[in-house]
């Protein structure tokens, strides 16, 4: 093995492991392959994943993998005509021969004027080295498989003193697992592009069993880009907790209820309301949002940001799969929608400047309408999940959604939840089998409250979040 | 079929095979199997009414799983250049490299009886006495020539559009694979397999008097490109736009716990979530399901018996052998109201001294088999669907769906009604859409209590997403579930 010395004096075991020079150059190869073969122009992404995970059941190791992905994913311009390829072949032989087919495939195709790369002046001219935003952590080029299973013992509490429970523990899973994700990108315009980002991650899910013989399960996770910023001590902990105070859950009586929603899962109501604004669900008139831009839809503390260009933070990147420059800009500002997430094409088919594909790390911003507390910065003024539910006094604290959908058309949903009654800020009981329905404008023209506790290593940094008078269904 | 073809395509052969489960085997697993898998995908997309996009996507490796006991060592190569693949196998090995000591086991006796029979040796030879045939094809889709769709995507945009002025936007997507498989096993069992599966999908947003609304049909089957036809076309485009009336007058019924009709067909989901996960053997194995320990016991009324099923000939679900080399069965998880077998892999059928149900699958070789449904369905009852609803005083009779989800522990399950209507004094009256049913597995199963004469099996585009994406079929009779809760206003 050959092992190479780190900057700080550390021994890199494995060295790096993203994309390589030879990949670089099929990259290259691909793209002049194209357009020799009659493209008018191309984009190239070489994409490579390589990723380690130790599982553990009941204390003992139970599954050890390596994954090791790599793709050539190519978009040809051809005679008026667009179509997309995929090889994991990278030899130039078969790389020609790839080309070769999908040329004449694209060939097949009706012309669509619509269909170019960007305009050049919109693309990032940043992303260099793929690590301009402190994604990469080189800690992750020591990491021996030995110190995987360490990492993933360390996290178990099965058998352990660490934990008691009243309730007979069934079985607990957890899993360790890190990972490093490189992308590059080259066009026929002259755009170079790279991003890269290291990854780990901890989960753990636990099932216990009640007296009576019901059984439920509690999970929970940590996971960062950075090594010394996971925290698996705890997430064990916290899983069997949230396993044991589902015990006893009952039904609960139907009714419009403030409806607060904790930030594991409150992501789950803001995915729809982000999905509206893509320009092809606009552009397809399948969007519930259609009609909105620039539009005060929502209250005036609403404000979604998308702050692409945190350091350090997941989610962060500089250019979106066109190689367009993201921005740090307000999607929602003040309850006014800002921006639709329009690429080249729908660009052209709607006759809107391009802005980017969508959402890269879009944030929250806190605030809490019962108290009139607004305009504070993000994560500068503490708003938690007991502070919310203080100020809401009574209702459903929903901790799980248990699935359902949302009609992206007209914006009615109805999901099935798990979760809390709670009365004058305090939980009361678990409940069960209940269901909440309504529209995705209406609930979000109710929201009264957003932390600021959205979980750290999440794309999107969406915090606990409060509604009102939503309808519940119940026993 | 014929081996020869195969080797070609991975360019090996049994002597190298061999040295890869050795190296596998190197550390002391007591098993190894290789999954090599060149897949070759296609897409058309038409769109504003013309066929502007599309595409072609390869993907080629092999992946190499080594057990030990009941643990699991799983890495892959997308090179199956002996050094590569031996790499690979050394990766996987790593399972049985450095044992880790039991802990005390605090767990509770919670299989039952079935722990007793385990003790088989890791996935042991699997009988076979048949050779399927389920999705025969005179042309493999990585040699069709795709240009002759164009039209059939054009017919359907055309017959759609004329079907109703109300429409604004279709969105029409052809997609189709040929994977070619072949799997090795430290047995020596060579299975090969040549998998097509074809897939279309029609979507149409529909605006009237300032309402939108939209309607999807979904088709799907293991099957070659004479399938793809203008019968089919028609067919999509009739379904496309059928009760879609309804959808723009249909409301939010009041919510509650009520009786619930679920029409034949794609109902099926509810066997699907509230029973078909559950009795998947790997979370039994573990203790999670809310089934766990329950086989040979009464679990809902004796005139129910569900299947699951992997030899119905072009269905989505159907597979000549699974993902571990194990030809396709039926198997019974209910028969006549008793929970018969789980469903189950080589992991989970050693652990419980049984054999393999065929129900081992992976999306890719990207991934290791797990016990996963093919195509699960209740056999048909003896009601009248008609009687069934009469029967109903208040409640829904539901028809169309989208997703469902399911909690194994609890067995709390979930699916998604697109469209249904409600039952007034025994009678179909207003539509509803757009409403979530949830209830308990075992509580739902024991509340069926009428099940029609019309097994429909559904052929739309089922997806199952657990821990990896695979494709499943569903089907259900008319059945009557006397309680569920439903989403409301």
């Amino acid at each position: 093995m050959n092992n190479t010395i780190l900057q700080n004096g550390q021994i890199s075991r494995n060295g790096f492991q993203g994309i390589s020079e030879e990949e670089i150059a099929a990259a290259g190869h691909c793209l002049e392959s194209a357009l020799a073969g009659g493209a008018a122009q191309a984009r190239v992404t070489v994409s490579k994943n390589i990723l380690d995970s130790i599982q553990l059941l009941n204390g003992e190791i139970d599954k050890v993998s390596r994954n090791a992905d790599r793709a050539l994913s190519i978009h040809l311009f051809v005679d008026g005509r667009y179509g997309t390829y995929s090889t994991n072949r990278f030899s130039f032989d078969s790389i020609d021969e790839f080309i070769l087919k999908a040329i004449s495939r694209t060939r097949m195709l009706t012309p669509d004027k619509c269909r170019h790369l960007p305009s050049p002046e919109l693309y990032a001219r940043n992303a260099v080295s793929g690590r301009e935003l402190g994604l990469y952590d080189r800690h992750y080029e020591c990491i021996s498989p030995e110190d995987r299973v360490k990492a993933a013992m360390a996290g178990t509490v099965y058998g352990s003193d660490r934990i008691s429970s009243r309730h007979t523990l069934i079985s607990e899973e957890c899993e360790y697992s890190d990972s490093v994700d490189d992308c590059y990108i080259i066009d026929s315009q002259g755009f170079t592009g790279r991003h890269t980002e290291t990854s780990f991650s901890f989960w753990s899910e636990i099932t216990i069993q009640d007296r009576n013989g019901d059984r439920y399960s509690g999970y929970w996770w940590s996971s960062a880009p950075a090594y010394d910023r996971l925290m698996i001590y705890g997430c064990s902990e916290t899983a069997l907790s949230r396993a044991e105070a589902q015990v006893g859950a009952t039904g609960h009586s139907g009714g419009k209820f403030t409806m607060v929603v904790d930030s594991t899962c409150s992501s789950r109501l803001a995915a729809p309301l982000l999905n509206a604004l893509y320009g092809s669900a606009i552009q397809q008139r399948n969007s519930f949002l259609d009609g909105t831009l620039n539009r005060k839809i929502f209250p005036d503390e609403l404000t979604v940001r998308d702050m692409a260009w945190s350091k350090g933070e997941t989610g962060s990147r500089l250019f979106d799969p066109e190689g367009i420059a993201t921005r740090e800009t307000d999607i929602i500002r003040n309850g006014t929608v800002e921006m639709y997430f329009i690429n080249t094409y729908f660009s052209d088919k709607l006759g809107m400047p391009a802005t980017v594909n969508g959402p890269s790390r879009p944030v929250i911003l806190p605030f809490n309408r019962y108290t009139a507390g607004n305009g504070l910065d993000y994560k500068e003024n503490g708003i938690n999940l007991q502070a919310i539910l203080e100020s809401a006094g009574n209702g459903i604290l929903v901790t799980g959604f248990n699935g359902g959908n949302c009609n992206s058309t007209t914006g009615n949903f109805s999901y099935g939840i798990e979760g809390f009654a709670f009365r004058d800020g305090k939980i009361t009981h678990p409940v069960r089998e209940m269901l909440i329905t309504g529209n995705m404008v209406s609930l979000w023209q109710s929201i009264m409250a957003a932390g600021s506790d959205a979980r750290e290593g999440a794309r999107w940094q969406i915090p606990s979040l409060a509604f009102g008078d939503v309808d519940f269904t119940g026993e | 079929m014929n081996q020869q073809p195969f080797f070609d395509i991975f360019r090996t052969g049994k002597q190298e095979m061999e040295k890869v489960i050795a190296a596998g085997l190197s550390a002391g697993g007591d098993w190894c199997d290789l999954y090599f898998e060149y897949s070759v995908y296609n897409d058309l997309m038409l769109r504003d009414g013309e066929v502007n996009s599309g595409g072609y996507h390869e993907d080629f490796g092999v992946g190499i799983r080594v057990l030990d006991g009941e643990r699991t060592g799983y890495a892959y190569s997308e090179s199956t250049e002996l050094k590569d693949m031996i790499a690979a196998a050394k990766a996987a090995s790593a399972i049985s490299a450095d044992r880790v000591k039991s802990v005390t086991n605090i767990s509770p006796d919670i299989s039952g009886k079935e722990d007793s029979r385990r003790g088989r040796a890791a996935g042991g030879r699997v009988p076979s006495d048949r050779s399927l045939d389920l999705y025969p094809v005179s042309e493999t889709w990585d040699k069709t020539d795709h240009s002759r769709f164009l039209p059939v995507l054009e017919r359907i945009d055309s017959a759609v559009r004329s079907k109703d002025s109300r429409i604004v936007k279709v969105i029409i997507r052809l997609s189709d694979y040929q994977s070619y498989i072949m799997m090795y096993n430290s047995l020596g069992e060579l299975t090969v397999d040549s998998r097509p599966m074809c897939s279309m999908t029609v979507s149409a947003i529909f605006s009237y008097k300032g309402k939108t609304e939209n309607s999807t049909a979904s088709w799907s089957h293991r099957c070659g490109a004479d399938m793809v036809s203008d019968d089919l076309a028609d067919r999509l485009a009739e379904e496309v736009v059928a009760g879609i009336d309804a959808k723009f007058d249909a409301r939010r019924p009041k919510g509650g716990e009520m009786p619930i009709v679920m029409a034949a067909g794609a109902s099926g989901i509810l066997l699907h979530e509230a029973m078909g996960h559950a009795f998947e053997a790997d979370f039994n194995r573990k203790g999670q399901s809310i089934f766990s320990g329950r086989t040979g016991r009464k679990i809902c009324g004796s005139g129910i018996s569900i299947v699951d099923d992997g030899t119905i000939p072009g269905n989505r679900g159907a597979g000549n052998y699974d993902d571990e080399g194990v030809p396709g069965q039926k198997t019974y998880m209910v028969r006549n109201g008793i929970l018969e077998s789980y469903l189950h892999d080589r992991i989970s059928a050693s652990f419980y001294g049984v054999s393999p149900t065929g129900n081992g699958r992976r999306e890719s070789f990207r991934f290791n088999p797990i016990p996963r449904m093919r195509a699960t369905y209740m056999e048909a009852g003896d009601a009248a669907p008609e009687d069934i609803i009469a029967s109903v005083r208040h409640g829904l009779y539901v028809t169309e769906f989208s997703n469902g989800q399911v909690r194994i522990g609890e067995g709390d399950f979930t699916f998604y009604v697109r469209s249904g209507f409600l039952i007034e004094d025994g009678r179909l009256t207003a539509p509803v859409k757009d409403i979530n049913v949830i209830g308990n597995g075992p509580e739902a199963l024991a509340k069926i209590t009428a099940v029609g004469n019309d097994l429909k099996i559904d052929n739309g585009t089922w997806t199952c997403g657990k821990e990896q994406n695979v494709p499943v079929s569903l089907g259900i009779p008319t059945v009557l579930v006397s309680s569920l809760t439903a989403g409301g206003e």
